[in-house]
């Protein structure tokens, strides 16, 4: 019995999103319906005369009826390109949901998230998801340019004030420095990071500190998406940050992992 | 509509349709059937396993290109115990018949998991997959040299019931000299083509791009190089031959048998289109309606049969 599914899912809207980035709207029920935050759906651009491979793309929301889903993408090469003349009306080839999503531990109250770049894209759906279990969100959200700030507009209509950093505004500052100065005087449950190897540190750092679950959306290039071609693993501690460690497949594995497995994770170990 | 035949048969393993999969390209961790019933299609050809735990090669495994993927994935593998306890039992309960992929750094190696796989009762037939380097002889692929293949053909041969299919390296300067050697050597098949060894190097850093520097290739991009091996084979051994490379749908599936493949498997664009297979299934049962074909068996080879006006032309002009 397979948790994903195969659907030429109708494509509601395909259009600009903010910066570099667009938002591809489709009705795939079967796939938005189990989704569980995090998890991921691969598409084939362009019917067979684009790109060889699927493309993995993390769910940027669910509709409140879960009968559609949106995939929030960055316009980056021939492919993506390709992507954006995806026609309304259409169809999009799409497999899933896949992977291991985030985990909201039962008792949680309040939680941290922190994205950068399209990493933020994979946040939405787990704010969704605590907003609707009355669990606080407070975001941290850094990318090149304020333009390629995604998703504000989600954090604001769920009342979650998101502290914002831009490259051209704070050059060489993180934006888990502010999630630090916040910790100070509130207490998480939970920390979620995506986008960054450089923040998915300073949150596995402070969570160790306090004691508290910190998760990462990890990316890696796949050929398959459903763990058969074991093509996109990962060097993933296996007990501790920077101790023994193994190959993981990204899709089967993550792609949410502890911050802990990816922390110091040597490949050469 | 009259009787249609799909049944092949590769020695003694009957397929109820040729259509299967190139070891590697299907299933994991012991989950089959996650598209479509594994029972669609004619045998199975589950990941090669290895007699010792490996844990494949380095990230990044994958390189898209053109038309498909470079990839060096290395075969990760269990251990023998692992996958008695977990993968046997999960084999022992599919309705079709298996064979087992196999690879070794020695012929000790292939003799040893040959005899073993035998002794578990559960497979219809095993495959030597010879694309790996004999580190008792240089480091040369078993599969490049027409005496290692031989004398490892031979020896697993004496240790095993089952039919014995080996998968050649495409190489072209030794491929029919190997089909012919492991055909002498008591080998029921061939399988062809294993992806050929490939290379991509970043333009910006002039390094090879994926972590073991060296892979493979496979995809849509390698058919008519696959097809070609295919055919040149088939003009020199007898035994019969499972073809496979860039295969995606039924006319791909045509095209193999024709060239001489009794058996075709789908590989890479598992990934890509993961019901391609049963897709190509439905296709090639209505083509072979429509064209008035009754026996699958009839389009085996069928791009070597000379058309009558050019038979009957040369033996006047030889008769001349």
């Amino acid at each position: 019995m397979s948790t994903f599914d195969q659907v030429l899912a109708p494509v509601v809207f395909n259009r600009h999103l903010t910066g570099d980035y667009w938002l591809l709207e489709v009705e795939a029920p079967s796939v938005s319906g189990r989704l569980v935050p995090g998890q991921f759906v691969s598409i084939r651009i362009g019917d067979g005369g684009g790109p060889y491979l699927r493309r993995p793309f993390s769910v940027y929301r669910v509709s409140p009826d879960r009968r559609r889903l949106q995939v929030a993408y960055k316009v980056i090469g021939a492919g993506s390109r390709l992507m954006t003349r995806m026609p309304e009306g259409g169809q999009c080839d799409l497999v899933g949901p896949f992977g291991r999503g985030f985990k909201l531990p039962d008792h949680a109250r309040r939680i941290g998230v922190v994205g950068r770049g399209i990493g933020i894209a994979a946040l939405p759906t787990l704010v969704d998801a605590a907003a609707a279990r009355g669990i606080e969100v407070r975001a941290f959200l850094s990318a090149r340019t304020r333009s390629n700030l995604v998703g504000l507009d989600i954090f604001e209509s769920l009342g979650i004030s998101a502290v914002t950093h831009t490259d051209e505004e704070a050059a060489g500052q993180l934006v888990s420095e502010r999630l630090i100065a916040a910790s100070q005087t509130m207490d998480f449950d939970g920390l979620y990071v995506c986008g960054s190897n450089r923040l998915a540190r300073a949150v596995h750092d402070l969570a160790a500190r306090k004691s508290i679950l910190a998760e990462v959306a990890m990316e890696q290039h796949m050929a398959c998406g459903f763990g058969d071609c074991h093509g996109c693993v990962i060097p993933v501690n296996l007990n501790r940050a920077g101790g023994e460690c193994a190959l993981r497949e990204v899709c089967h594995y993550g792609p949410v992992f502890d911050t802990w497995e990816i922390v110091d994770a040597n490949a050469n170990a | 509509m009259l009787t249609q035949t799909l049944e092949v048969s590769i020695s003694s393993i009957r397929m109820k349709n040729p259509l299967t999969v190139g070891s590697g390209t299907y299933g994991h961790h012991g989950h089959f059937s996650q598209y479509f019933p594994v029972e669609v299609m004619g045998a199975l050809f589950p990941k090669t396993i290895r007699s010792y735990r490996w844990p494949g090669n380095p990230a990044p495994r994958i390189h898209e290109v053109a038309a498909g993927l470079h990839s060096s994935v290395g075969i990760p593998c269990n251990d023998w115990s692992y996958f008695v306890e977990h993968d046997v039992p999960i084999l022992k309960s599919l309705d079709l018949p298996i064979v087992q992929s196999i690879i070794g750094r020695t012929e000790d190696e292939y003799v040893k998991l040959a005899s073993e796989c035998s002794a578990l009762g559960v497979f219809a037939g095993l495959e030597l997959n010879l694309s790996c380097p004999n580190i008792k002889e240089g480091g040369l692929d078993f599969g490049y040299d027409p005496k290692a293949s031989r004398r490892l053909v031979e020896r697993v041969r004496r240790v095993t019931q089952l039919p014995v299919i080996a998968k050649l390296a495409p190489d072209y300067s030794s491929l029919t000299e190997v089909a012919k050697s492991v055909e002498a050597a008591g080998a029921d098949a061939i399988s062809l083509v294993n992806a050929p060894r490939a290379m991509c190097i970043d333009y910006r850093t002039r390094r090879p791009i994926i972590g073991n520097k060296v892979g493979a290739l496979s995809g849509a991009a390698i058919k008519p190089m696959a097809v070609y091996m295919v055919w040149d084979v088939y003009r020199a051994v007898k035994i019969p031959i499972i073809g496979m490379g860039g295969v995606s749908d039924y006319r791909d599936v045509i095209e193999f048998m024709a060239a001489g493949a009794r058996a075709v498997a789908f590989g890479t664009v598992n990934y890509v289109d993961p019901l391609a297979l049963p897709k190509a299934l439905s296709d090639l049962t209505d083509w072979l309606a429509e064209n008035d074909i009754h026996d699958i068996n009839d389009l085996v080879g069928a791009a070597h049969q000379e058309p009558r006006v050019l038979e009957e032309l040369r033996v006047r002009s030889a008769l001349a």
